[in-house]
């Protein structure tokens, strides 16, 4: 019943994406540079420094900022190749999604408190594409928001980015799509331990 | 966890035999019969979004969009070029391609050698393709790529410049395949600058899926004669050369009419009595169909009027086809190299080939884990990817003096050709090579190989794509280890191993398993002091949920100067509480409490006997130890996860990650045998239990109903 968003598009090689990029990607190929140095990738720290910058510029988001722990965790579940940071395409499309959702935390927060309340919360999901049973919404209104039900705008992202990897995951394993998959332990530790 | 699910699924399907020859994997999912049907039915001729026919396919420098090279470059299918194109010229007796304006010349030399096997050619160009039934201007090849054979489409949109093909093209004009090859393999690599420079083996390696060495005719050991022989009984491609000296030497022809600079293959060796003197001979073909040698042993030489007549009639051949016999010392003295393409039992469905024996696997390198660099660096040597083969039988060599059994260990390292675009060059490789200690589902470590000297290894570490050698050694067990020259450079590689006769081998890796101990407290265990302590902390309710661990765990932690930490997070306390955390309340009592500081304390201990420079901080090389010591045996994939996830930029790894690590994996292990009821050793989960784990989601935090 969850939809998804799309996988990251096929690694190309470089020659050709320089290329086809439009403006907009153009630029944000610039920012990814300055941000993940000589090496290209963006490790969590980075992800964290970024991430902070830009939601400090938002004062309609109430946030206590994104741990490093937090961050870790995204960059985990987005890492294709266990190296522990993000490449291009990875980052470009968490950064894509977080867009996204911004907007629909936006749209949704009705009372204009900049957090996501209990009531507005399976409605925001639902449009971000996550439509749970009332079961999945306890537990992780549970885990993720504050005493009183109120989930701020780190721990929304934090929820969706591993609610979405782990959609795709299972989808990914899931060939004949009858909603179960096979793991034997090695893969299960490979699965969580690296969430 | 996505991420990790790709890779996870490609080794399933690897495992259900996708990547073989027989099914290739569709190359950015494209999948050839289907597009052309589609073009079939829609009555238009296909064009590759994936790889347009814009300046961007041909190159980013020399051939970049502005330069000089690339203006005035159209793009046109053969039916714009020629009224009868064809795709493979079925009269052709010879090949006939010709090198366009890029530096690909390796590349031509590969597919002229390629032409000579029939079976190998078929497999590269599938021939049921045409310019006339059911032609749509689409086309595909396939190509051996590190390990898996992917099919490349294209569409039939050549780069021209005056109504003349840029790059390969036949003498002919009306062929086609070969420029077309040449496109797919430009498109698998970026684009066609990609393709410029490179070694004859590399395309030999991509078309075959073979491996190939290379021998130095200098250097050459005493059985090279032997070895060709062995060669062409089992169907290998050989292509010799001769060194050109500087740039104008190249195609440069000698006086006894041999060409420099110039990829030849090597078609045959015999030996005839000459004068009462057994004489080695070669055969060597020039793909260019003319220019032969004028020397001993040539078509018209007066050497063959002193053999028999049987062999003169066996071996004879007088036609100026480009193919031509030598001796062999001759030719040891003006060729300068011979490569060897050996081939894979696969390729060679005909009996009448020798076959080798292929053993193969995939591993990397990942930077604090498993990317432990060569000799010279004993404390992370010892971590990389291991393998051992188990050799049993000697060669069939009646013959021969040396007893022993022949194998080829070739090391590849993946995809860093596309990379050059970002400056990534190739990786440093090589691999040594241990007498092992006949162990099995053990990675070894450190101390075997300071106690071991290796018994073989690969001739130099060198950046090349692929090191490759020869060996010859008694029947036994052997380690391979395959390295990057310096520690920590992250790199995805395989390891194939071809062996005269059929060799086990496998990886040498730990098994997943988790000994931890529980730890039994009952009332007696608790002393005053801790009920005290335990009293204060716990406040009214007599219990701790993980808001006050966390209090708790960073006032003590931070007093101490022997541990670095930058603070236990509210995610590792909760994981903390949950495992500890029998009744379901999501508090810890003072039993529970007690077991925790009791772990608390031997990781401490670990953490610290690991800390060998005693920084407060522990190396991510010294993790595998700590974890093995904690009680965990973890293989190579769960390892790279643990630094992956855990470790800092500087790849060390503080004492509250280290505790987040070893309580999620004790976690992990104890959710996975709940869920294997039935001790399979393999769960079959729904999404709703697959999504608590990376939601860090835990049973305490469930509502009362679960």
């Amino acid at each position: 019943q969850f939809v998804p968003s799309d996988p990251p598009p096929v690694r190309r090689p470089h020659a050709y994406a320089d290329q086809y990029e439009s403006d907009e990607e153009r630029q944000f190929r610039k920012v990814f540079q300055q941000l993940a140095g000589d090496d290209m990738e963006v490790s969590p720290t980075e992800l964290m420094n970024i991430l902070n910058r830009i939601i400090s510029k938002h004062q309609d988001l109430k946030t206590d900022g994104f741990s490093i722990e937090s961050c870790r965790s995204m960059v985990a579940v987005m890492d294709s190749d266990s190296t522990g940071k993000l490449g291009f395409h990875e980052f470009k499309h968490l950064w894509n999604n977080i867009k996204k959702w911004q907007g629909v935390y936006k749209q949704f927060d009705t009372d204009g408190s900049g957090l996501i309340g209990a009531d507005e919360l399976p409605n925001a999901f639902r449009a971000a594409g996550f439509p749970l049973n009332d079961q999945l919404f306890e537990m992780i209104i549970r885990r993720y928001s504050d005493e009183s039900g109120n989930m701020d705008f780190d721990n929304y992202i934090g929820c969706l980015v591993r609610l979405d990897a782990m959609c795709r995951a299972f989808k990914t394993l899931d060939k004949d799509n009858n909603g179960t998959i096979k793991v034997n332990v090695q893969e299960w530790l490979q699965l969580t331990m690296y969430s | 966890m996505s991420g990790i699910a790709s890779k996870l699924q490609h080794d399933r399907e690897k495992a259900q035999g996708i990547g073989t020859n027989s099914q290739a994997v569709k190359y950015l999912n494209q999948d050839y019969e289907a597009l052309r049907r589609n073009c079939l039915e829609s009555g238009r001729l296909f064009e590759d979004e994936t790889f347009e026919a814009e300046p961007s396919s041909l190159g980013f420098k020399e051939l970049g969009a502005g330069s000089s090279k690339a203006r005035g470059v159209t793009w046109k299918r053969p039916t714009e070029l020629t009224r009868n194109p064809k795709f493979i010229q079925q009269d052709a007796t010879r090949t006939d391609i010709c090198q366009g304006a890029l530096g690909d010349c390796w590349l031509l030399a590969a597919i002229a050698s390629l032409t000579l096997n029939k079976q190998v050619l078929s497999r590269v160009v599938p021939s049921d393709q045409s310019f006339d039934d059911g032609y749509a201007g689409i086309f595909h090849f396939e190509f051996w790529q590190f390990g898996e054979w992917v099919d490349v489409v294209v569409d039939d949109r050549l780069p021209t410049r005056d109504g003349e093909l840029l790059f390969v093209h036949s003498a002919a004009g009306s062929e086609f395949w070969s420029a077309l090859l040449e496109k797919a393999y430009a498109k698998l690599n970026g684009c066609y600058e990609a393709l410029s420079g490179g070694s004859t083996t590399e395309g030999f390696e991509d078309f075959t899926g073979g491996i190939a060495e290379v021998h130095e005719l200098r250097k050459a050991g005493p059985h090279l004669f032997k070895i060709i022989q062995k060669a062409l009984n089992r169907g290998s491609l050989l292509g010799c050369s001769i060194d050109i000296t500087s740039a104008h030497d190249s195609e440069a022809i000698t006086s006894q009419k041999l060409v420099k600079g110039h990829a030849y293959s090597v078609t045959g060796v015999d030996v005839v009595e000459y004068r009462g003197e057994m004489v080695q001979l070669i055969r060597v073909r020039n793909p260019w169909g003319q220019v032969e040698w004028t020397g001993a042993w040539s078509d018209r030489s007066s050497e063959w009027n002193y053999v028999s007549d049987e062999d003169r009639s066996r071996l004879k051949n007088a036609s100026e086809d480009g193919e031509f016999w030598m001796s062999f010392s001759d030719w040891m003295r003006h060729y300068s190299r011979i490569e060897i393409c050996n081939l894979t039992p696969d390729a060679l469905t005909d009996d009448e080939f020798d076959k080798w024996a292929l053993s193969k696997f995939e591993g990397s390198w990942r930077t604090g884990s498993t990317a432990g660099g060569c000799r010279n660096y004993p404390n992370t040597f010892w971590q990389n990817p291991q393998f051992v083969i188990k050799l049993e039988e000697e060669d069939d060599d009646p013959d021969d003096n040396e007893v022993g059994c022949t194998f080829i260990v070739g090391l590849i390292q993946k995809n860093r050709r596309q990379m050059r675009k970002m400056g990534e060059d190739m990786h440093t490789i090589g691999f040594a090579i241990y007498k092992d200690v006949g162990r099995r589902q053990v990675h070894l470590h450190k101390n075997f190989f300071l106690r071991n000297a290796s018994k073989a290894r690969s001739e130099t570490f060198v950046n090349l794509r692929e090191v490759c050698s020869r060996f010859c050694l008694p029947p036994g067990e052997y380690l391979i280890l395959p390295s990057t020259f310096e520690p920590n450079k992250n790199g995805d590689f395989a390891v194939r191993v071809f062996s005269e006769k059929h060799a086990e081998f496998e990886e040498l890796d730990d098994p997943v398993d988790c000994h931890v101990e529980e730890i039994h407290v009952d009332e007696d265990d608790i002393d005053s002091r801790f009920a005290s302590l335990f009293g204060q902390l716990a406040g009214h309710d007599k219990e701790i949920c993980a808001f006050e661990l966390q209090k708790i765990l960073n006032k003590v932690v931070t007093k101490r100067s022997d541990i670095k930490t930058d603070g236990f997070s509210l995610t590792t306390c909760r994981n903390m509480v949950n495992l500890l955390d029998k009744d379901g309340s999501g508090k810890l009592g003072i039993i529970e409490f007690k077991i925790l500081w009791t772990k608390i304390q031997k990781y401490l201990d670990y953490y610290r006997e690991r800390d060998a420079d005693k920084s407060g901080c522990m190396s991510s090389a010294e993790m595998r130890m700590a974890v093995e010591d904690a009680g965990f045996t973890l293989n190579n994939p769960l390892h790279q996860i643990l630094v992956a996830r855990y470790s800092e930029s500087d790849l060390s790894i503080d004492f509250d990650n280290f505790v987040c690590c070893l309580v999620r994996l004790e976690s992990m292990f104890k959710t996975f045998k709940t869920l294997d009821k039935d001790n399979s050793g393999t769960v079959e989960l729904n999404l709703f239990e697959v999504s608590r784990a990376p939601l860090h989601i835990s049973d305490s935090t469930l509502p009362e109903k679960y």
